[in-house]
């Protein structure tokens, strides 16, 4: 056991570590470019016929507390699975969600920029952990992780 | 390229308060941007929808409306020093009949977009410690997929029945977290760590940072790392599983288990939650449970909700706030408790 003794110093400002300014800036501006392009898509929607889910038919059922298969169903004739709106970015609906899963991705790209810095630090012990992490959040954002229909 | 600058507001006697702050030409840009979505949504979306006949919305009435009500939201959450997450999913699952599946996905959705617009300035300037965040990243990102896709299996295998007892349990969790603000609302902002554990030694996480208020840096150890590894994992499968953001749950763990900064806590458990809810919203994804009609009102309501609450916050007594927001998560935990009673037959 170590014992710890003073918390305060005045050093100068210590430099942030690399690897938390990466994944901080690169989270940052993609979840705003999702979050843009989600607005676009929405406004698409509400002021064009081009969607691939009948928006009148969705807050119906969204109301009536409808299950998504059921909604799916209901309002687009199928329930699509994994990443759908891919094959449907010609719709508001499509590049609506694509932007939301742009934004969703904010986190897997920070991290695995961010574990590049950490090798540089010659942070051995957090590469590690970092790079199970970004496993993780990329194994689900592939859809390797996911529970059937 | 500042556009957003966050400010940490903590005191030892509440949650830790986020606040998002804009500089003047930032502020009216951003502020007549929104309006002018408003305002574009409003006049095209409503002369070329048609009108739902359960609800007597059409889609572009329908987005101002949960855009206004999550600005709401948003502001009021700032004010009481929560996350918008905490009160999205339990009012959203108790008030409205939207299905809870979808509830708890777009709710993931919001505290994730959130936290990640908030994380940048606390990774800037060093507040949030990036070994602690990889460090205890890993069980709370794995078990928060694990409680997103017990959701998802709950919802396919037990129909009626597993809604009730995921209400029930998200209630009861609601009524607890609750009573945790009222009556243990105490943070220390400078933990005095005496002893540090062999595994925390050896693990290393002890940083430093620039404390502004003081002029110093503040170089600070943590403690008990394998009892906040298995708190994390506990952590993230009730974010996963409910769709809520956990910082109320994470700051404690690292402020009072692991005995980091008040500061460092708040601003890493902020990071954290964006890191944690990205691995749980991909199996909400990929069951189409995310609409966007519904989560991107909701998204840009909290996130311009957190910015005018900030504003207000100096003008407003925070304790009315605070206690504001503990009776709507009361009631809205009261009113989960309720639904699930109802739906199992017992009332």
């Amino acid at each position: 056991m170590q014992e710890i003794r003073g918390k305060f110093s005045s050093e100068s400002r210590p430099k942030p570590p690399l690897s938390g300014v990466i994944y901080g800036e690169l989270a940052y501006w993609v979840v705003l470019i999702g979050m843009v392009v989600s607005i676009i898509g929405v406004s698409l929607i509400l002021t064009t016929d081009k969607n691939y889910i009948d928006s009148s038919c969705l807050l119906n059922n969204l109301w009536a507390g409808d299950n998504p298969s059921e909604i799916w169903e209901r309002c687009a004739g199928t329930h699509p699975e994994g990443h759908w709106y891919l094959e449907k970015l010609g719709t508001g609906d499509g590049i609506a969600m694509l932007g939301i899963a742009f934004a969703c991705l904010a986190a897997v790209l920070g991290v695995w920029a961010s574990i590049f810095a950490l090798i540089k630090d010659r942070e051995h012990l957090f590469v590690v952990f970092a790079f199970i992490v970004a496993i993780i959040l990329t194994a689900s954002a592939l859809g390797i992780i996911q529970a059937g229909h | 390229m500042g556009v957003v600058v966050l400010k940490s507001h903590i005191s030892g006697s509440s949650i830790s308060r986020v606040s998002i702050v804009l500089d003047g030409s930032h502020r009216s840009k951003l502020f007549v941007l929104t309006l002018a979505l408003f305002i574009f949504i409003g006049i095209s979306g409503t002369a070329a929808a048609e009108e739902s006949a359960s609800m007597g919305l059409s889609p572009a009435e329908f987005f101002i409306l949960f855009l206004v009500i999550s600005i709401f939201i948003g502001m009021v959450a700032v004010l009481a020093g929560v996350g918008g997450g905490v009160i999205f999913t339990p009012l959203m699952m108790g008030f409205t009949p939207i299905d809870g599946l979808i509830i708890r996905g777009t709710g993931l959705f919001v505290a994730m977009a959130g936290a990640l617009v908030a994380a940048r300035p606390f990774l800037k300037r060093g507040l949030a410690n990036i070994r602690l965040l990889y460090f205890a990243a890993v069980p709370y990102s794995a078990s928060a997929v694990a409680g997103a896709l017990l959701a998802v299996y709950i919802k396919q295998t037990m129909g009626v029945t597993g809604e009730a007892f995921v209400r029930l349990a998200l209630g009861s969790l609601v009524i607890i977290i609750a009573m945790l603000f009222v009556f243990a609302g105490g943070r220390i902002e400078y933990p005095e760590v005496r002893k540090v554990d062999r595994f925390t030694q050896r693990v290393g996480l002890a940083m430093a940072y620039w404390e502004e208020s003081i002029g110093s840096v503040v170089q600070y150890q943590v403690t008990r790392s394998w009892l906040g590894l298995l708190m994390f994992s506990g952590v993230g499968l009730i974010s996963g599983l409910f769709g809520l953001g956990a910082g109320w749950a994470m700051v404690p763990v690292l402020n009072l288990v692991m005995m980091a900064p008040l500061k460092v806590a708040a601003a890493s458990s902020k990071v954290l939650i964006g890191i944690g809810d990205t691995a749980a919203i991909w199996p909400y994804i990929m069951q189409g449970t995310i609409f966007p009609l519904f989560a991107v009102p909701c998204m840009i309501g909290l996130i311009v909700g957190t910015i005018l609450g900030a504003k207000i916050m100096i003008r407003v007594r925070a304790g009315f706030v605070r206690y504001l927001i503990i009776g709507i998560m009361f009631i809205s935990g009261i009113r989960l408790v309720q639904q699930s009673l109802s739906m199992l037959g017992y009332i």
